[in-house]
């Protein structure tokens, strides 16, 4: 195995054996591993885009939290819209609705972000940069404008969302299980989507070289456009499917911001591997330092908090190329 | 030179990178079916001008013809597209894509490769045995090779090849010069190399770039014969 | 000398004298004394001349990012930090340590000055090294990770921040807020000028060659990480500076002063008025910040549909924001002197 590979798993590995001599039994020992899972899952969902997007097109977009926010927004809404709970009783059934809609706005704002307003910056990379940090700052205000600040919690039961079975002397909600199925599945397809298919060569070929690749008589920037939509449908389907036990508020889009951000930086800047690793890392350091933080002992609740910017700081200071990175 | 029909034809190119005004007037001319080479010192400007010729770097001003369609104002993507195949310095494959990755992001209709396989692996029997590994993996002479073979994928009539022979051992610029020089069999070429022995070999016609201005041009056997303006702008004997 | 100097400048000795002049002619025009009455903070002089102490911290804010940004190209997302980190140095210092009065605020601003050029020093080092993105990833971290940590700190009272109660008599903008007005004008005189200065200096000409082309400048031998570090270093203890000023101002220490409100501002404010200007940061400061007071209570009718501007302002500024940096790029000031340029050619 190659080394970064061992270190990882090495990390993985003293993550869980930490959480477990912390749990007073196997069954919260397993109520934080899920915990960690599920919170992992959904930063993959947003740091994949993040890290594909400054891979290929050295955009970093600080605006993909905010896409996370609109997803959970938009599959509240529809869900708890009286409309379409007329038109479609079934909570479940309107579930799937729910989230078609939220990865459908997600993935129209994020391409018309890339169309409209990255593209004429390509040559002024700086002002980029601020550009996506002023669309968060525009999405999160357009949101608490169109949704009031007030945040949003998940009233309408479901039977996925509300499901759950004995193990340990715990109860496992079955959703929790779904997602982390479903993010599973996900860094899967999106990994062989990468690696067997046209489209997956040319963008991993882009993040090394894409001048290079536009010499071989490839609109990179029409690959631009796509991937930028994939990555914000993407993101945004992260918020619908977590919206459900988080609720909808503006606060998702910087929460999931950095944290996203300590994942990238964590996994190496425009890895795909780095990524999926570093996000199932932070996930379940997260739920242990929640568990930790938490006790009486250490009676630190903020510590769990800062989780992510301790572990971008000293990944910086360590070794700033990230687990998976080149260097730098 | 009116005789035969030019595939290239540049005329009076200016181009600037960032404030910097890097060609000043280069004129370069290239019989269809020719090997043609760009000689000139370290930073004279061969490169840019054949970054120029690819839309990398958009020239300011001047004219650049290929087939007699305009290439003034088209991206990279749309150059190439026409027909011409780009081969950079330095050797600029993906390294984290496998030899037959490289070679398959290469085709411009699918079906390209496998049409091209057979003259590929005739040219460079050396990558056969290596489809499956990272291009990181490979020597320098072949990475060589793979940015070449790569160039040949598509069906191209100009191949720009930049500094084939940079920082190879002797045995493998013989075997490049043995490609090269039957690939212009089918295709245009136009070469950058500071090797001039490989250079005086390969190529039909030359243009000396100075300064970033092409200073002369001419029939290769011409120059061979003029060790004074050898001597001049390349600064060998 | 003297008179080349101020022929050169009329406009800032003018807006300065004006500055001066304000307080007492606003106090004139509405009969509100501008010390207030009895030694109470009431009238319209002293209303606005909060204001404009507000307006002087912002735009001082706003010139450290600059310098940042604008003049060096190094963008950060954690201004924040700095500017919120000035306030609880100083609270701490007053309230929670025996030290008061005069004493206590001088070696406020001391250990002020010297913890944030440290931090400065520090993230740059750590970040400055690698691509430019970092040090904005890595600001924004920082930056948020002190803004949970004192949220949550209940030594610092958490959410609801403390009080200063401690401040010297002639510093107290409660009671001698004239006095605080002109210290916070003067706190802005001397950051435009310190900035003017080092920019039209040999250091200021490398920062210059850094933004314009880092690898040019690192080319011609200059070790610009030091000139980067130096650059961020002086910005964040201006931006500490304001950050006290504020503080003083509010009497009171809190979260909200490491909020990233405070990085965001000086960011619009920098890149609407202008960036790499030196004018373009007061103007944006100004031009912002009383827009926000004036037509906080504005409520627009389209076609049916009421607008409350006050209670959008922000959002409205963002969208301001993106147009400036997809069509003017170089902001108010920027985009006027190119104008002006382009006119007398
Ligand atoms: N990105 C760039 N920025 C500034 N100057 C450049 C850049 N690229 C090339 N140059 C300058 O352009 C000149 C020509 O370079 P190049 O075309 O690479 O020369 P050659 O290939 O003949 O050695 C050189 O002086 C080089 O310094
Ligand atoms: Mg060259």
């Amino acid at each position: 195995m190659r080394p970064n590979i061992l270190v990882s798993v090495a990390l993985l590995v003293a993550v869980v054996v930490f959480g477990y001599f912390l749990s007073p039994d196997l069954g919260s020992f397993g109520i934080t591993l899920m915990s960690g899972l599920f919170q992992g899952m959904l930063l993959f969902l947003v740091a994949s885009g993040l890290s594909i997007i400054f891979g290929l097109m050295d955009v970093l977009n600080f605006a993909q939290g905010a896409y996370f926010m609109v997803g959970a927004y938009v599959s509240y809404s529809v869900h708890h819209s009286p409309d379409v709970m007329a038109a479609i009783p079934d909570p479940n059934i309107r579930f799937f609705l729910s989230v078609i809609s939220a990865v459908a706005v997600g993935a129209v704002l994020g391409g018309l972000l890339e169309r409209f307003l990255l593209r004429p910056l390509y040559a002024r990379p700086i002002f980029q940069i601020v550009l996506t940090f002023g669309v968060a700052i525009v999405m999160t205000e357009a949101v608490e404008f169109i949704w009031s600040t007030t945040p949003y919690s998940w009233t309408v039961l479901f039977s996925l969302r509300d499901q759950s079975f004995q193990l340990f002397g715990q109860s496992f909600g079955v959703y929790r299980l779904v997602v982390i199925g479903i993010g599973f599945a996900l860094i899967i397809l999106i990994g062989l989507l990468l690696q067997r298919t046209r489209i997956g060569i040319i963008i991993r070929a882009g993040v090394e070289d894409r001048e290079m690749v536009e010499a071989l008589g490839i609109n990179v920037r029409m690959v631009f456009t796509l991937v930028f939509t994939i990555g914000c449908a993407v993101a945004s389907f992260g918020g619908a499917i977590a919206a459900p036990f988080l609720g909808a508020s503006a606060g998702l889009a910087n929460l999931f911001l950095l944290s996203a951000i300590a994942v990238v930086v964590l996994g190496g800047m425009g890895s795909y591997a780095g990524t999926a690793m570093g996000s199932l890392l932070l996930g379940l350091a997260l739920a242990v330092m929640q568990v930790f933080a938490g006790k009486p002992q250490i009676g630190l609740p903020v510590l769990a908090s800062m989780t992510p910017m301790m572990l971008m700081i000293l990944v910086l200071l360590v070794r700033p190329g990230g687990l998976f990175g080149k260097g730098r | 030179m009116a005789a035969s029909e030019a595939i290239l034809e540049v005329r009076d190119i200016h181009t600037f990178i960032g404030q910097f005004h890097i060609l000043e007037g280069v004129n370069v001319n290239l019989p269809r079916g020719s090997i043609g080479v760009l000689l000139g010192r370290n930073g004279a400007g061969k490169t840019t001008t054949l970054r120029t010729i690819m839309g990398i770097t958009p020239p300011r001003s001047g004219e650049i013809r290929f087939e007699g369609q305009r290439l003034n104002g088209m991206r990279s993507f749309g150059v190439a597209r026409l027909g011409i195949g780009y081969v950079p310095e330095h050797r600029a494959i993906f390294k984290g894509l496998t030899v037959r990755e490289n070679l398959h992001i290469a085709e411009r209709r699918s079906g390209d490769f496998a049409r091209k396989a057979d003259l590929i692996f005739d040219l460079f029997p050396d990558l056969k045995r290596l489809v499956h590994l990272p291009g990181g993996n490979l020597s320098g002479g072949q990475q060589q090779m793979l940015a070449i073979a790569r160039a040949l994928v598509p069906d191209n009539r100009l191949l720009l090849i930049d500094e084939p022979s940079e920082g190879l051992a002797p045995v493998i610029i013989e075997q490049l010069m043995h490609a090269i020089r039957r690939l212009s069999e089918q295709t245009t070429v136009l070469l950058v190399e500071q090797n001039f022995r490989m250079a005086s070999q390969l190529a039909d016609r030359y243009t000396i770039i100075d300064e970033g201005r092409s200073a002369v041009a001419g029939d290769m056997r011409d120059l061979v014969k003029d060790q004074a303006l050898i001597q001049r702008y390349l600064g060998v004997a | 000398m003297l008179r080349r100097t101020l022929a050169s400048n009329w406009f800032y000795v003018v807006l300065m004298i004006a500055l001066i002049i304000l307080p007492h002619a606003i106090g004139w025009v509405s009969g509100d004394s501008p010390f207030g009455v009895r030694g109470r903070p009431v009238g319209q002089s002293i209303y606005w001349q909060g204001i404009l102490i507000e307006v002087f911290v912002l735009a001082v804010l706003a010139m450290s990012y600059n310098l940042v940004f604008g003049f060096t190209g190094v963008i950060s997302f954690g201004h924040a930090l700095f500017f919120g980190i000035g306030g609880y140095i100083l609270g701490v210092v007053l309230e929670y340590t025996d030290l008061t009065g005069e004493v206590g605020l001088l070696i406020g601003i001391g250990l002020t000055l010297i913890i944030s050029a440290v931090l400065g020093l520090v993230i740059g080092m750590v970040t400055l090294r690698l691509r430019g993105v970092y040090f904005a990833m890595f600001t924004l971290a920082v930056a948020e990770m002190f803004y949970i940590f004192f949220s949550r700190l209940a030594l610092t009272r958490a959410e609801d921040g403390f009080a200063l109660t401690e401040l010297p008599v002639w510093i107290d903008p409660t009671r001698s807020r004239l006095t605080f007005y002109y210290i916070a004008l003067a706190l802005l005189a001397a950051t435009f000028l310190f900035i003017r200065r080092l920019i039209f200096s040999p250091t200021g000409a490398v920062l210059l060659a850094v933004r314009e082309n880092e690898e040019r400048a690192r080319t011609i031998g200059f070790d610009t990480l030091r000139f980067k570090l130096l650059a961020i270093t002086l910005a964040g203890m201006i931006a500490s500076l304001a950050g006290l000023v504020q503080v003083i101002l509010n009497k009171k220490v809190g979260p909200e002063v490491l909020n990233v409100s405070n990085t965001i501002d000086p960011l619009l404010m920098t890149i609407i008025g202008g960036a790499g200007t030196f004018t373009g940061p007061v103007i944006g400061a100004a031009g912002l910040h009383l827009g926000d007071r004036l037509l906080r209570d504005l409520v627009i009718e389209v076609g049916g549909a009421s607008i409350d501007i006050g209670a959008n302002w922000a959002l409205i500024l963002g969208i301001v924001f993106i147009l400036v940096v997809l069509v003017f790029p170089y902001g108010i000031v920027g985009t006027f002197r190119r104008w002006r340029t382009k006119q007398a050619k």
